[in-house]
C-alpha cells in the first residue's frame, strides 16, 4: 500500500471507523516507528536500555501521541507532510516524556539551598590545570565580573532561570513547570537577561570577540 | 590547549554571547513551524540560508534545538530508506 496524501490522512482519521481505525493504526506505527529510532539511535542516555525496553517505550510514547495528534488535527495547516507534522507531535511526546523522568528530583529550592553556584564554579577554574596561570587569573577576573553583572543587573527569576540552563543543563520546559510559567515567556525572560549581560560586559570591554576567543588555543 | 565543554564560566560565556544578536524568534513561532524547517532542511535546504532567524533560535534555545534535531533525525532515517514507512503491511 502507498502513503497517503495529506487530505487522505485526513479523510480517514476523520472518518467512519472502517476508514478510521486502519488509519489510526497505520499512524501508530509509523509515529512508533520514528520514535524506536530516534531512543535506540539518537538517545546516548538510553544506551544502556535493552531492545526490549525501548520498544516497550515507543509504543507507549506511540500511543500517546496518536491521541495528541488526533486531538490536534484542527491546528494542522498543511504546510508539510502531514506525516512530518505527527512526528513533530510524537518527538515532543517522547522529549517532553524523557524530560520529566530525568528532572523529576530536580528542585529550584534545591538549587538555591546549595547556595551561590559561581564562587565555586570560580574554584574550580583556578583549579584547573589546563591553562597557564596567566590565562587562569584572566578567567578568573572574568568570572568575577560576569558574577557581579548577575548580582547587579539580573531580578532573582533571571538568575535562577539563567544559571539553571546555562550551567546546569536544564530544560526550560521543566524549568518553567517549576517556576510556575510557560516555557515561551521563560525563553524571553532568558533572552532578555542575556541582553542585558551582553550589555554590561561589553560596556566594562569584554567584548563578544574577546570572549569566544578566551578559550582558543593560546 | 582548550577547556572541556564542561567548564562553567564556558557555559555562561556561551550562553552569554552565542546567541544572536538581533535573534527575536520566540519558542512559539519556532515550535508552530518546526515541521515545515525540518521537511526543507533534510531534502537538503540550508537552514542558515532560508531562515538565519530559525538557525539563531535553535543557537541559543537547546529545547528547540533538541526537538528540531530529533524531528531531522527521523526525517533523514525515512528518506534514506532506514525506515519502512509504507502505511500498510
Ligand atoms: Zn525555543
Amino acid at each position: 500500500m502507498t502513503d497517503r496524501t495529506n487530505e487522505q490522512w485526513l479523510v480517514d482519521l476523520t472518518g467512519s471507523p472502517e476508514a478510521q481505525s486502519p488509519a489510526l493504526e497505520d499512524l501508530r506505527e509509523r509515529l512508533q516507528r520514528g520514535i524506536f529510532y530516534y531512543l535506540s539511535r539518537e538517545r546516548s542516555d538510553l544506551t544502556h536500555l535493552p531492545a526490549v525496553e525501548l520498544t516497550r517505550m515507543a509504543e507507549d510514547l506511540a500511543q500517546d501521541a496518536t491521541l495528541r495528534v488526533m486531538d490536534n488535527l484542527g491546528s494542522f495547516r498543511g504546510d508539510s507532510r502531514f506525516t512530518t507534522w505527527a512526528t513533530k507531535i510524537a518527538v515532543r511526546v517522547a522529549i517532553s516524556d524523557l524530560r520529566r523522568a530525568r528532572y523529576k528530583d530536580f528542585s529550584l529550592e534545591n538549587m538555591t539551598a546549595e547556595g551561590d553556584l559561581l564562587p565555586a564554579s570560580a574554584a574550580s577554574i583556578t583549579g584547573s590545570p589546563e591553562p597557564g596561570p596567566e590565562a587562569t587569573t584572566e578567567r578568573a577576573d572574568v568570572m568575577l565580573k560576569i558574577q557581579r553583572a548577575l548580582d547587579e543587573d539580573l531580578t532573582e527569576r533571571q538568575r535562577q532561570a539563567l544559571v539553571a540552563m546555562a550551567l546546569q543543563g536544564v530544560p526550560l520546559e521543566i524549568l518553567a513547570e517549576r517556576m510556575g510559567t510557560n516555557r515561551n515567556a521563560l525563553y524571553k525572560l532568558i533572552h532578555d537577561a542575556r541582553r542585558k549581560l551582553r550589555a554590561h560586559l561589553e560596556s566594562e570591554g569584554l567584548s563578544t570577540h574577546y570572549m569566544l576567543n578566551l578559550f582558543e588555543d593560546r | 590547549m582548550t577547556t572541556g565543554q564542561d567548564d562553567p564560566l564556558r557555559k555562561l560565556i556561551d550562553c552569554i554571547f552565542v546567541s544572536h544578536q538581533d535573534e527575536a524568534m520566540d519558542c512559539e513561532s519556532c515550535g508552530c513551524q518546526l515541521e515545515c524547517f525540518a521537511e526543507k532542511v533534510s531534502a537538503g535546504a540550508n537552514l542558515h540560508d532560508l531562515w538565519p532567524d530559525v538557525e539563531a533560535h535553535l543557537a541559543c534555545c537547546p529545547d528547540c534545538a533538541e526537538e528540531f534535531q530529533a524531528l531531522l533525525c527521523i526525517l533523514r532515517a525515512e528518506r534514506s530508506g532506514q525506515l519502512d514507512t509504507s502505511a500498510g503491511r
